[in-house]
């Protein structure tokens, strides 16, 4: 199992008021799964992503990442897992506008501390993989939104991560290049590539083969994607 | 992230805002280069200074009689023979110079100027550092026979004769009611130099005359000044009490001799220049402080700016220390360029400077050492903060920053 979360809860303290995000969630992810997470916003399901990003602390509960209890473990520790076992994709992709496609790919391998010849090469498979060996030297300003958004899966993918966390990556993007990105996430989970994907798009959860959805801060479903829309398995430069 | 990576992906911001580094920079050049420039002329007019005494050593005694009391008899002078009369009595003595000075007047064919006349032997070239620009000083043979020569300066030797060659010439030295003829022995170099130059007629001549001719010469010809070499320093104060001992024995007289360590004028000289360097150069610290926090205010605003970068960067597995490093490099680099070219301009200036005033420039390997030192310590001291803000922020925050 590639992520085990028990009784998971997660309290804010604003002032006087606590607010409870996450209520004591149960979950567990296998290797290669594709899952979407659902919800409302305010339902709790960022709140999750965020502590499965290892990006948040959680208050109470155990969370064990690729056989790991990463459940308080601190600031710059938490970095280093960040660093090897999770990929992100952001909905505003967040690319460095200074780096060029390609070095915004090399940048995990950076603070991976890879040899900068092995950070190359593995940049240019990664930027190979995506569809993108032609754009490798430009400026993400140069690049169109869906490119933008295949760097940075590139990058997530760059040091072999457990699992590939997205977070609305389609959010900013248009249909046509909405589909181009889940077939990209279609193909990398036939290659065995386990993705946890944040969403409040039903057609875009249909993607996926589970879909969990939240709602006060508690999952009330839980199952496989029936009609799944799969793409025509390629990826189009 | 080793040092390295995080020195080139500096150097790629601070090129990125040209306009912005520049300004930043401006503070740090001002600061470094208005201390370079103020230090590098202190040191050099030190030197200048050190230079005029330099030849001697430091083992110059003056013994005076005492100028402002007016009880002082004609027989009070200290006469020829004193100087052989330490020569031979006092064995750590090496050599003594008399001397005798007054104002006078002199004269070529049609030039007169004002002058300052010294009537000196051989050993007064010893004393002061006197740069002959032609023919000789006076020597021993001079006073010796009392032959009627002079040592002029050259600005003088210009006015009179349109040109420094001017031995062999003959001008007249007079103390008002006589004038005597002498024959031009050598030219030196003006002691009050480009300041001579400047004020021209308005400085008097310098005049140096045999010991031996004073009389005629001098308005008054009393020798007031032996200046005495030791041959050992270390107990100058002994030797000195000695010496007057001997000179009040031989004059009859109590009470009426002072002396003084030659080098005693050129030390507070020298510990005036000090205080004034390190005044000045206190001031342009302030200036440098000012650039610093100039520094920290971009980087501050460079931080806010990269919120986002920041919170990308921590996502994708930067440590606090990374991204520390990160801003920490950035404002060095800001304050070492700044350093560089500040030094650079510095010296430049201290040159220009030194050349108007005509002081050789003191540009010591040392005031480099301390331009690059300082600008990395204006760039670490001021960097920290931002540097320690940017490492300290939450990274779901500063992703979520807008």
């Amino acid at each position: 199992m590639i992520i085990r979360v028990e009784n998971l809860k997660k309290i804010y303290n604003t002032g006087e008021i606590q607010v409870e995000a996450l209520k004591g969630v149960n979950l567990g992810i296998e290797e290669k799964e594709y899952v979407a997470v659902m919800g409302a916003s305010g339902s709790g399901k960022s709140t999750l992503m965020n502590i499965l990003g290892c990006l948040d602390h959680l208050t109470e509960g155990k969370y064990v990442l690729d056989g790991e209890d990463v459940s308080s473990l601190s600031g710059n520790s938490l970095a280093s897992i960040r660093n090897k076992k999770i990929g992100f994709v952001f909905q505003s992709f967040n690319l460095l506008p200074r780096l060029s496609a390609l070095g915004n790919v090399e940048l995990p391998m950076v603070y991976a501390g890879t040899p900068a010849v092995l950070r190359m090469k593995r940049a240019k498979d990664a930027m190979e993989r995506v569809g993108l060996g032609d754009r490798m030297q430009h400026k993400p300003n140069e690049l169109s939104g869906g490119q933008k958004q295949r760097v940075a899966i590139a990058r997530a993918l760059v040091n072999n991560p457990a699992i590939l966390l997205a977070d609305e990556p389609t959010g900013n993007l248009d249909t046509r290049s909405s589909e181009e990105i889940m077939d990209i996430f279609e193909s990398l989970n036939d290659e065995g590539v386990t993705i946890v994907m944040v969403t409040h798009e039903h057609d875009i959860a249909m993607h996926t083969k589970r879909a969990v959805v939240f709602r006060d801060g508690a999952i009330i479903s839980d199952k496989p994607v029936e009609n799944r829309i799969t793409g025509n398995g390629g990826i189009r430069a | 992230m080793n040092l390295m990576e995080s020195f080139w992906s500096a150097l790629q911001s601070v090129r990125a805002n040209k306009m912005r580094s520049f300004l930043t920079m401006l503070g740090i050049i001002i600061g470094i280069s208005s201390v370079i420039t103020i230090v590098s002329i202190g040191q050099g007019g030190k030197e200048a200074i050190t230079g005029q005494f330099q030849d001697i050593g430091t083992n110059i005694i003056n013994v005076e009689v005492k100028a402002m009391d007016t009880s002082i008899e004609l027989r009070d002078y200290f006469k020829l023979g004193d100087a052989d009369l330490l020569e031979e009595k006092i064995p750590e003595v090496d050599w003594v110079a008399p001397s005798a000075e007054s104002m006078g007047y002199l004269k070529g064919e049609k030039e007169s100027k004002f002058a300052h006349m010294a009537a000196v032997d051989e050993n007064y070239a010893r004393l002061l550092n006197i740069d002959m620009v032609e023919g000789r000083f006076i020597n021993e043979g001079d006073v010796r026979n009392a032959r009627n020569v002079v040592v002029i300066d050259d600005v003088s030797a210009e006015k009179i004769f349109g040109t420094v060659k001017a031995v062999g010439n003959r001008v007249k030295v007079s103390n008002q009611s006589t004038d005597t003829n002498v024959t031009i022995a050598g030219v030196c170099k003006n002691p009050g130099g480009s300041m001579a130059a400047m004020f021209g007629d308005n400085m008097p001549a310098m005049v140096y005359i045999p010991v031996t001719i004073r009389d005629k010469v001098l308005q008054k010809p009393e020798i007031t000044a032996l200046s005495v070499s030791l041959t050992d320093m270390s107990h100058s104060g002994e030797t000195a009490d000695k010496m007057i001992r001997l000179l009040e024995k031989s004059h009859r007289n109590e009470d009426k001799y002072a002396a003084s360590e030659g080098f005693t004028e050129m030390d507070t000289i020298n510990s005036v220049l000090d205080i004034f360097t390190m005044v000045i150069g206190a001031i342009a610290g302030i200036s440098l402080i000012v650039g610093g926090i100039g520094v920290m205010n971009i980087m501050l605003v460079s931080v806010t700016e990269r919120t986002r970068e920041i919170g990308t960067r921590k996502a994708l597995g930067a440590q606090n220390k990374d991204i520390m490093l990160q801003f920490l490099t950035e404002s060095l680099i800001i304050c070492l360029i700044g350093g560089i070219i500040g030094m650079t301009l510095g010296v430049v200036l201290g040159l220009i400077v030194g050349s108007i005033i005509n002081i050789p420039l003191g540009v010591s390997p040392l005031v480099i050492f301390a331009a690059f030192g300082f600008s990395s310590a204006v760039g670490i001291f001021f960097g920290l903060y931002p540097a320690q803000k940017a490492a300290k922020l939450d990274p779901i925050e500063a992703l979520r920053y807008e």
